[in-house]
């Protein structure tokens, strides 16, 4: 019985560039646990993106499977309840506060309620941001835009939360903070954590540590 | 709510350059159909005041031969007989020379049967002093203007000569006597032609000013009004040719012509000014739509990346482009409606603002004179209110469908790449 929250078999992905392919997965093969956190470094153009996105079901791989829990097609329907994602540059919705943009996960997947609401602001206060709440992005700094970020991945209360490089955009010890807060609030929530990251910091923080080098994932 | 309805809003709406944009958008929108429903309804107020005009002084349909119908009582009875018929009555008309201290005029005359004009014309409406019971066979009712121009008023003694005396004096060596009247009322019906030189009389003082005898020039008809004006002449035309075999004389040219026949070609004209016009201001709401379709296009360029992450936190392709649909349609709704808030207020001030403009171009005796009203007429048929409103919202709608198709195709993965 399959007991992993993720997992990829056999991933191959390439990409045509020019007359030339570039063969950017080979085979890969990754498998998360309930409450693991994996991080995943690698040079520039490696491929870790592109994995982040085949893991979350947002790109089709050439061959190999993608599965979630026991469901092998992802979909973006169950994506918004299995799957949290965090990106590098917040992309937080600049028309809605704070509080606004960590509900929009919830009004997205349907159910909005007072619940909804109660468990908003729980997260906000989690992220240290309850008193920014009815702040837009662009009274916030970039620190706490990730935060706000990291609280609308975890609105769902998915199972898994992929993170592609959230503290790029950050200063050193604001991406220290937003790492270790990532990390506590999925160890407190029992949530999965695939971190990509290229700070070996950050990334000796997890559970299990692989580098993507020429298509498929090595321990390190 | 819906997501996609809740960001829209929250996108269209939000402050800044985006609610700017928004404006802009909405503005033009408005525009476009507060001149659309402006010009719709003017137009369409020129002819709901002309029919009800006509409808005032002629009735529904008119009676009429080609010379003088000698037996009326009888045609009125079979007139009176038609279903959807309320009420008949018979009139003669010409032109006459009035004179007063000296100074002539040439007002057109009516000659009232008074025993039935009431059920077919309500003049009582339109008569500014007197009363139209006063109406005998010594007494006169002058239109407004042609009293001011006359300096006559009520109580004064007015000389009418008829073509009748000039061909009696023709032949023979006689002194010509004008009948002396009575001004006893004056009326206005707010027509300029109508307003400047009508005369009223009794049918039984006309008939002996023409020499017409017992005879009239026709016969106006009122209808009951359910009935539609065209159906109940076919009624009646059908009826007199019946009757004429039967029991009436033959009556050369006897035909009942509708108030829209009587005046088919002005009205016609009329429709094709108003239909121009609306092709012409509907492309003010197309070039609108163009102008938000811009923005959207605009906005979905620049949140393409936002448009990735939805699609990452769940949302479908058809969620997303119903999200920018909607922004053209809310665009569309607003401004429409603000438009026909614009528009009506306007309408409602419609004459002030005449006048304003009047006081800086010229006289508005010259604006009567030409469009014949004393006020600028306004009418808004429900029809034309569909049309104005169908039409922005289904431009806006499409003005969004653009844009909305484009962001739907948007792949979220290739949306998060975007830089």
């Amino acid at each position: 019985m399959n007991n992993t929250v993720l997992s990829a078999l056999g991933l191959v992905k390439g990409y045509q560039s020019g007359d030339r392919r570039l063969e950017i997965l080979r085979g890969l093969n990754l498998s998360v646990f309930p409450g693991e956190t994996v991080s995943i470094r690698g040079e520039s153009g490696s491929g870790k993106s592109t994995l982040l996105h085949l893991l979350a079901g947002l790109d089709s791989p050439e061959s190999g499977t993608i599965v979630w829990g026991d469901e092998s097609k992802p979909d973006s329907v169950r994506r918004s309840g299995y799957l949290g994602m965090v990106f590098q540059a917040f992309y937080l919705i600049p028309e809605l506060t704070a509080r606004e943009n960590i509900l929009m996960a919830k009004r997205i997947q349907g159910g909005l309620n007072a619940t909804a609401y109660a468990r908003a602001d729980e997260l906000l206060n989690k992220v240290g941001l309850s008193e920014r709440s009815h702040h837009f992005p662009s009274q916030l700094s970039g620190g706490e835009c990730q935060r706000v970020a990291v609280a609308r991945a975890l609105m769902n209360s998915p199972r898994v939360i992929v993170a592609d490089e959230p503290t790029g955009n950050l200063d050193e010890q604001t991406g220290d903070g937003v790492i270790q807060l990532l990390l506590d609030l999925c160890s407190d929530m029992k949530t999965s954590l695939v971190l990509v990251t290229h700070n070996p910091i950050h990334a000796a923080r997890t559970h299990t540590r692989l580098l993507l080098k020429q298509g498929v994932l090595e321990d390190i | 709510m819906p997501w996609y309805l809740y960001l829209a809003l929250k996108q269209l709406f939000s402050s800044g350059q985006r609610l700017f944009f928004t404006l802009i958008s909405i503005v033009s929108v408005a525009l476009g159909v507060m001149l659309l429903i402006i010009v719709m309804s003017v137009m369409g107020g020129f002819r709901y005041e002309i029919r009800q005009k006509i409808v005032d002084t002629q009735g529904d349909l008119q009676v009429r031969a080609s010379g003088f119908i000698s037996n009326s009582n009888a045609l009125e009875k079979v007139i009176n007989a038609i279903p959807g018929v309320e009420a008949s009555t018979a009139f003669a008309q010409g032109v006459v020379m009035l004179e007063k201290d000296q100074k002539p005029s040439f007002p057109s005359i009516q000659g009232l049967d008074m025993r039935t004009v009431g059920k077919v014309i309500p003049l009582n409406r339109y008569i500014i002093e007197g009363t139209l019971q006063d109406l005998d066979d010594d007494s006169v009712i002058l239109s407004s203007q042609l009293a001011v121009s006359l300096g006559a008023r009520v109580g004064d003694a007015v000389q009418i000569y008829t073509p009748l005396m000039l061909e009696v004096a023709k032949g023979q060596d006689e002194v010509l006597l004008p009948t002396e009247l009575k001004v006893i009322g004056i009326f206005e019906i707010g027509h300029q032609q109508l307003d400047s030189s009508t005369v009223l009389v009794t049918l039984r003082r006309m008939q002996q000013l023409y020499g017409l005898g017992q005879g009239v020039h026709g016969i106006n008809v009122r209808i009951a009004a359910s009935e539609d004006a065209d159906t109940v002449t076919q009624r009646i035309n059908e009826a007199l040719k019946n009757a004429q075999s039967k029991t009436l004389d033959i009556i050369p040219g006897l035909r009942a012509r509708s108030w829209s026949e009587l005046n088919q070609e002005f009205l016609w004209v009329l429709q094709l000014e108003k239909n121009i016009m609306t092709v012409i201001l509907l492309a003010v709401v197309i070039v609108s739509a163009f102008l938000t379709m811009s923005l959207l296009l605009v906005l979905v360029l620049k949140k393409t990346r936002e448009i990735g992450l939805l699609g990452a936190l769940g949302a479908t392709r058809k969620q997303i482009a119903l999200c920018f649909c909607f922004q053209g349609v809310s665009i569309g709704i607003v401004g429409t409606g603000l438009g026909l808030i614009f528009g009506f207020t306007f309408l409602h001030f419609r004459n002030d603002v005449v006048l304003l403009v009047t006081r800086f171009t010229g006289s508005q005796a010259i604006l009567e004179r030409f469009y014949q009203f004393s006020q600028m007429p306004s009418h808004t048929s429900f029809s034309d209110l569909v049309i104005v409103v169908v039409s922005a919202i289904i431009l806006s709608t499409l003005a969004g469908l653009i844009p909305a198709f484009i962001a739907a195709r948007l792949k979220p993965v290739e949306a998060l790449r975007n830089e």
